[in-house]
């Protein structure tokens, strides 16, 4: 199976932008922050003394709609969490997120909106990390889906999804608190405790006995919060290749 | 001169506030002071609300107040008002673009179930239609002045966008709604009996029979489903769930036929004929927020513990996971749960569960949550039954 | 030199990446921040990184900061020299704009360099100042206040004021801080110049045109005039402008701008 690929400050207007794209499930996000900036038109919703996260999500072909609202909220919640928006520079302003969708099956009006979120998040992460937004922590997040003979598959396509018992979404923070859950379909505790278990074990790679991430290159390319570092590394690396070099 | 005229020990100013003006100027504090008194006072932990920690507002419903819809409800929990109306309308399989596409497929996919004989087979089929087709059609509206802040004319509001969004889609994924009780059939005569047609009875009775020629969908219901919330005072999700769950109880939909003579379909008007939906299950949602002793100030100047650490502290709580949040409790937490469960045979099923907006709350947590909601299911299954 | 470290938000600095210099005190850079962890014996603080980047050390100044990604927004910082434009004036005050978006700085009409009531500059829309960030405020909603005089001096110091004649070039805030350290530092190892030769490379090219003057503000502006150049002013502002630039988006290795430079005063008829 291919993993995701990512890659961030890709655009150039913005103050950071990251693309991320899931092979599994088709979906490709571009995302663009902007942070700090005024919002003049949301005087109302902006508290005196911290940021004001904004999320837009933009679909390719149509036009936003109620599952956008919805997924838009979500992702408000998310990150407006782990944004430290108390920062020199922050307060009472602004950072606008905007995620457009640019390849991947549509999400029709109705449809569960789970199987797009792992790559939204992933795509708004790397944008803020991109833009130098300070962040409390950072995190990763898969989707999962039960089967009718009680499997549970990694990234399930758009069509494996909608054929899925259940379909779960987890988000890990880079300290392994779990940061976001949707579940829908039907299932019973016991299994979602398994998925859980499953999902933080993609999120965080393999956990040795002392509860302690092994940092090998092996374990961590395989664990998605090793692809999310690697991304940045890689990034970083190039950026700074005069200074590095001279080392 | 001016030092002389203020008295040099002035008597201290009253510092005592009536608790509702506490209540607005420091809304973190009081409710933190609730829920911790100090261990002298001798109080129990309680919610400003005066409610414990997993109790649930008084719930009230009553079915069938609107009479010009097919299904109605009025749903109350706490200062939270819902009303439901469900409206039926009928839409024509010619009406339909895409509809011989989808027959085709559909058929496709009869004849494999016919053949492996796998009961879920229908279930499949139902979510398809209702899916594809927009059978149900759920729209929440955030009237004006339901709380402060919401102004006359202003556009759709996105809480009431992702509420809407929800409720869809927990219809669908809960596939409450069977598509057969949505589906309007033509029987096309058997020659041999002339009669049939006008049998009240014969649609059923027929499709047992093999020889006569292939009954075929005219039409379908499409519900749309109102909603509307009348009173917003926290945790509006729940009361507008539950709102659509009783007018769903409620709503019958007269007997239609299609009439090959005049091409039509034709509605009964006799209130006998009428039938009511058979729903699956009752899904019932219940959410909670949790409510943190450090939100402001504290995490931004510690380290946040691994979530490893976070629980081997849990001695000294530093969070509560309040049940049915009211709008003051809302506006002073950032996470929230939200939990619908049913019941098959006594057996409690998730039908979804979100979480999202921090990190206190993880699986221990939610498997506490699932079995109040479970618990929550009975109540509301008793009043449901009784609206 | 230790190996080079990337830090991701939430991660500690190590304790042997910090600078042993103990003689002053130890100074956080941006994308850094100290806390504290309550443990069972007493509080002891750490060291965690709040944005994504290369960690760097100056043992000398005893400093420790996270370089994070180039294209990021400029937060104004004082003592910072920035390129502004007026957007309107109004009695006190020009109102101008540093980063889009953002809410308008102030800058005095007095503080230039001897204006008073009747000798202050009368700068119209659209006009460029070369500033110095004066004080950022306290809390939230505090408005960014800028001058164009070193307040200790009363003078104009490194050629603060109005900027008259030719053109910005917006770059990145990482290449402007890069230009900034690179012309500060008189040494000539490839260390200092931050592996930058494009400037240097087009002073000795264009200096039979008269040369020309830069001024490198830390909100990613770039000035460029020359009109020494006469006739061919517009043409070098503009080469001036395109070599900076794409050795910013395209992050060009030391040999890859001289031929950047040699190609594009080919292309644009400046140097045969």
């Amino acid at each position: 199976m291919f993993g995701p690929i990512a890659s961030l400050s890709q655009l150039n207007r913005a103050d950071g932008s990251a693309s991320y794209k899931c092979p599994a499930t088709g979906y490709s996000i571009l995302g663009a922050v902007n942070a700090p900036i005024e919002l003049p038109a949301r005087r109302d919703a902006l508290k005196p003394e911290e940021a004001t996260v904004e999320v837009f999500v933009k679909p390719g072909t149509t036009t936003a709609g109620v599952g956008e609202r919805y997924v838009e909220g979500i992702l408000r919640s998310v990150l407006g969490k782990i944004v430290l928006g108390r920062e020199k520079g922050f307060p009472r302003r602004g950072v606008v997120i905007t995620l457009a969708i640019v390849g991947g099956e549509n999400v029709e009006r109705g449809d569960s909106y789970l199987t797009i979120l792992p790559a939204l998040l992933h795509a708004a992460l790397l944008a803020m990390i991109s833009a130098s937004v300070p962040l409390s922590m950072t995190f990763s997040a898969t989707l999962l889906g039960v089967t009718k003979s009680g499997d549970i598959v990694r990234d399930p396509s758009p069509t494996a999804a909608k054929a899925a018992v259940s379909l779960h979404v987890f988000a890990f923070s880079s300290k392994n608190h779990l940061l976001l859950n949707e579940s829908e379909g039907r299932f019973e505790f016991d299994t979602w405790e398994l998925v859980r278990e499953r999902a933080l074990s993609i999120c965080q790679g393999v956990i040795s006995s002392d509860g302690d991430v092994t940092m090998d290159e092996g374990t961590t390319s395989a664990s998605l919060n090793g692809f999310i570092r690697e991304t940045v590394e890689d990034q970083v690396y190039s950026d700074y290749a005069y200074k590095l070099d001279s080392i | 001169m001016a030092s002389t005229t203020t008295p040099s020990n002035p008597t201290p100013p009253s510092l005592s506030l009536p608790p509702s003006q506490f209540a607005r100027l420091q809304p973190h504090a009081y409710l933190l002071a609730h829920l911790s008194p100090p261990p002298a006072s001798n109080q129990p932990s309680i919610r400003a609300n005066g409610r414990a920690t997993s109790q649930f507002r008084v719930t009230s419903a009553n079915a069938g107040s609107l009479t010009h819809t097919n299904g109605s409800a009025v749903v109350r929990i706490g200062d939270t008002a819902a009303v439901c109306g469900v409206r039926a309308e009928i839409l024509h399989t010619k009406d339909i673009a895409s509809w011989s596409v989808l027959q085709a497929s559909a058929e496709q996919k009869f004849d494999k179930s016919n053949e492996t004989g796998v009961p879920e087979s229908q279930d499949e089929e139902d979510k398809g239609h209702i899916q594809d087709l927009n059978l149900l059609v759920p729209n929440l509206s955030l009237s004006t002045g339901c709380a402060p802040g919401f102004t006359p004319g202003a556009p759709p509001s996105a809480l009431a966008q992702s509420l809407s969004h929800q409720i869809l889609s927990l219809l669908h994924t809960s596939r409450l709604v069977k598509a057969d009780d949505l589906r309007i059939w033509y029987q096309p005569p058997n020659l041999d009996s002339e009669e049939f047609h006008n049998a009240g009875e014969g649609m059923e009775v027929d499709t047992e029979e093999s020889g006569g020629p292939e009954r075929e969908i005219k039409a379908f219901w499409v519900l749309y489903i109102d909603v509307m919330i009348i009173s917003l005072a926290g945790n509006p999700f729940d009361a507008a769930w539950a709102s659509v769950l009783a007018a769903l109880r409620d709503t019958k939909l007269p007997k239609a036929w299609w009439d090959a003579d005049n091409e039509t379909i034709l509605c009964s008007d006799d209130v006998a004929d009428a039938q009511k939906l058979s729903l699956r299950g009752l899904p019932v949602s219940s959410s909670f927020c949790s409510f943190e002793s450090d939100v402001a100030a504290g995490w931004r100047a510690v380290v946040i513990p691994d979530a490893e650490e976070q629980k081997q502290k849990k001695g000294a709580q530093q969070r509560w996971i309040l049940a049915d949040p009211d709008g003051y409790e809302e506006g002073l937490s950032q996470e929230r749960v939200s939990v619908v469960v049913d019941k098959e045979n006594g057996k409690t099923v998730i039908v979804k569960m979100e979480k999202h907006g921090g990190w206190t709350v993880d699986s221990d947590d939610l498997r506490h949550l699932v079995d109040v909601s479970a618990q929550r299911w009975d109540e509301m299954k008793r009043i449901l039954d009784q609206c | 030199m230790s190996a080079p470290l990337v830090l991701l938000p939430s991660d500690e600095v190590p304790q042997d990446h910090l600078p042993t210099n103990s003689s002053n005190p130890l100074r956080l850079g941006p994308g850094l921040r100290i806390l504290s962890q309550p443990s069972s014996k007493g509080t002891n603080h750490v060291l965690t990184a709040t944005q994504a980047g290369l960690l760097t050390t100056d043992a000398k100044r005893n400093t420790v900061s996270i370089l994070s990604f180039p294209n990021r927004r400029y937060i104004p910082t004082v003592n910072d020299f920035v390129i502004a434009q007026i957007h309107h004036s109004s009695v006190d005050f020009f109102h101008c704009m540093v980063t889009p978006h953002t809410a308008h700085a102030l800058l005095g009409q007095l503080s230039f360099e001897g204006a008073s009531k009747k000798t202050r500059p009368m700068l119209k829309q659209g006009e460029l100042v070369y500033a110095r960030v004066q004080s950022v405020g306290v809390g939230a909603g505090a408005e960014v206040e800028l001058t164009c005089v070193n307040p200790a001096t009363g003078k104009a110091d490194g050629g603060l004021g109005p900027l008259t004649g030719g053109m910005v070039f917006d770059v990145s805030t990482g290449m402007a801080a890069r230009l900034i350290r690179a012309s500060s530092s008189s040494a000539e190892n490839t260390d200092a110049i931050e592996g930058l030769v494009v400037l240097s490379e087009l002073g000795k090219k264009l200096e039979s045109l008269g040369g020309f003057e830069i001024a490198v503000g830390r909100n990613g502006k770039v000035w460029v005039d020359c009109s020494n150049a006469a006739e061919s002013a517009v043409k070098v502002t503009i080469a001036i402008g395109r070599c900076l630039q794409e050795t910013d988006q395209q992050n060009l290795h030391p040999h890859d701008q001289k031929k950047l430079v040699t190609k594009i005063l080919r292309d644009m008829k400046l140097v045969s």
